[in-house]
């Protein structure tokens, strides 16, 4: 082949991979528009899934939790509420696998955090768990779980209380199942038994996102329990001084402190005009609180 | 024995010949971009989808060739006319039938064995130490061999009284039937007429279940297989691949090879 028709050639294919790729790029605008469309499973009978994939179920069972970490943590990153796919996703996956606990796990807690944190459904995410047991009743763990969603999701305490204690009965479970079933039995919600539930999650989870959420419900929980002590002191002040206190330092300075506590992004708590402690409102935690608050 | 034994020798090595091992080279690639993709997009699965895909990739690469070399056991022997020299040497008929059945059984093993430690280099990949029961993957990737020696079985079958094409077909559709025996036992019966009761659960028992070969889900969890299981299977597979391949033989020493 003569050189010129070579450097002909080259040309042609470079012009043809170039406007493929422009192409490709139009092809994509216009899918975008559609991309709420794509979010539908077409198949949503874990039973009729389970049948055409023949052998391979288990390995369909790992697609499908990956498609509903996908689905989930697409949505959290756009923000958007619409969750509806996430339960027939996790239904699939748990139906083409009984004993991937780790869809149980997570699943619940995408399943019940309000919108835009999750689906809002605790009680799907109740017949998940329940699902789970039934299929691994060795795993105490989806007992915790399930008194996790009772707990934090349904405020039921009493069904909170008989979950940890439930899964307490399991040779294999740690000690504080039955600490916390007994705690929650008699106190219903306590600074104590959330702090701890948040605490196990944040050290157990593998998940970033999860971490983070957790994180930040620990961060919250201590900053409200400081405001409570610090409400304490301060009405210690007012019996002594006749008036509440404007600022943290003056407790210090009254010498009830120590030193002037701050959360746990550093910055001092206030006192708002009606003499409570609150958080200072440059602190980044406010936000956070804030965030929680609105899908209470 | 000993001429069975040839027999067995030449097809592994028509089988090697014919590059049929060349499928190892996807099979790792598939593995290591398994392991390096899984922990990137999903959460908590990493080691989950290393055993499913490697068992699954395992099982589907051997039923492509038990299938399609299965078949063409016989059929290639007849087209190349080589199988005319061979019994007119004191070979018999079922012999014959039998060597090639051990020699597509030995390639497999081969095949198997050595996508299994591929597989179990993968999961030492993503998990150091192993944790997880080793063991129930290894009984996973021998119930797969087993499965594996029973579709030949089915394909040399077929592959004695039909064409190579529906033999194919036969030995597909029945493999896919064989998945789901425990459906047609789960049948509302009730509703059914006695003969018709009567021929669904014969039949149940009568197809080949394919199911209890399949411990994939367990070997992904590191669930323990019971060694009753082991002994069960590797009986129900001696038992029905005698029966097949004397079907087989049967069929085959009637054939008009002229």
């Amino acid at each position: 082949m003569k050189p010129l028709k070579i450097i002909v050639l080259l040309l042609v294919l470079q012009g043809g991979f170039l406007s493929i790729w422009k192409l490709q790029h139009s092809i994509d605008r216009q899918q975008e528009a559609l991309k709420q469309d794509r979010d539908d499973v077409l198949l949503v009978s874990g039973k009729l899934v389970k049948m055409m994939s023949l052998e391979f179920a288990p390995l369909m069972a790992d697609f499908y939790w990956t498609r509903a970490v996908q689905f989930y943590g697409n949505k959290h990153v756009r923000g958007e509420a619409n969750m509806e796919s996430l339960w027939p996703l996790l239904d699939i996956a748990t139906t083409l696998d009984t004993h991937l606990i780790v869809a149980y796990r997570f699943g619940a807690i995408f399943l019940s955090q309000s919108p835009p944190g999750g689906l809002g459904r605790p009680d799907l995410a109740i017949e998940l768990v329940q699902r789970g047991i039934k299929a691994n009743p060795d795993y105490w763990r989806l007992y915790e779980d399930l008194g996790y969603v009772y707990y934090f999701d349904l405020k039921d305490y009493k069904k909170a209380s008989e979950a940890f204690l439930e899964g307490s009965k399991n040779p294999h479970a740690l000690i504080w199942m039955k600490i916390m079933a007994a705690k929650i039995a008699a106190e219903g919600e306590s600074y104590e038994v959330s702090m701890f539930l948040w605490n196990d999650i944040f050290t157990t989870t593998t998940d970033p996102q999860v971490k983070k959420n957790a994180l930040a419900h620990v961060q919250l929980l201590r900053a409200q329990e400081d405001c409570r002590q610090l409400d304490l002191l301060a009405g210690e002040y007012e019996k002594h001084s006749g008036r509440r206190p404007k600022r943290t330092a003056e407790l210090a300075q009254a010498g009830l402190l120590q030193v002037v506590p701050v959360d746990a992004f550093g910055y001092a708590y206030q006192f708002d005009e009606t003499g409570k402690a609150v958080l200072n409102p440059q602190s980044p935690l406010l936000e956070k609180q804030k965030f929680f608050e609105r899908f209470k | 024995m000993m001429r069975i034994g040839v027999v067995a020798l030449n097809t592994f090595r028509e089988a090697v010949r014919d590059r049929v091992l060349y499928n190892l080279v996807f099979f790792a690639l598939v593995m290591m971009a398994a392991s390096i993709i899984a922990g990137q997009i999903s959460i908590g699965i990493e080691q989950n989808v290393i055993v499913t895909l490697g068992l699954s990739a395992i099982s589907l690469i051997g039923l492509l060739i038990a299938v399609f070399i299965g078949v063409g056991l016989v059929s290639k022997e007849m087209e190349k006319r080589t199988l005319y020299a061979l019994l007119a040497k004191p070979v018999r008929r079922w012999e014959f039938l039998l060597g090639k059945f051990g020699g597509l059984a030995l390639t497999l093993a081969v095949n198997t064995a050595a996508m299994a430690v591929g597989l179990l280099l993968a999961i030492a990949y993503i998990q150091q130490p192993i944790e997880r029961a080793v063991g129930t993957v290894l009984i996973a990737v021998y119930f797969i061999w087993l499965k594996l020696a029973l579709v030949v079985a089915l394909a040399l079958l077929f592959s004695c009284f039909t064409t190579p094409l529906l033999a194919i077909l036969f030995t597909g559709g029945l493999y896919i039937t064989g998945l789901y025996v425990q459906e047609l036992r789960d049948l509302p019966m009730q509703v059914m007429s006695p003969g018709m009761q009567a021929f669904a659960k014969w039949l149940s028992y009568l197809l080949p279940n394919f199911e209890n070969f399949n411990i994939v889900a367990l070997a992904a969890h590191g669930r323990h297989v019971s060694g009753a299981l082991i002994a069960q299977n590797s009986l129900y597979t001696a038992v029905y691949c005698t029966i097949v391949l004397t079907g087989a033989a049967l069929v085959f020493s009637r054939r008009n090879l002229k």
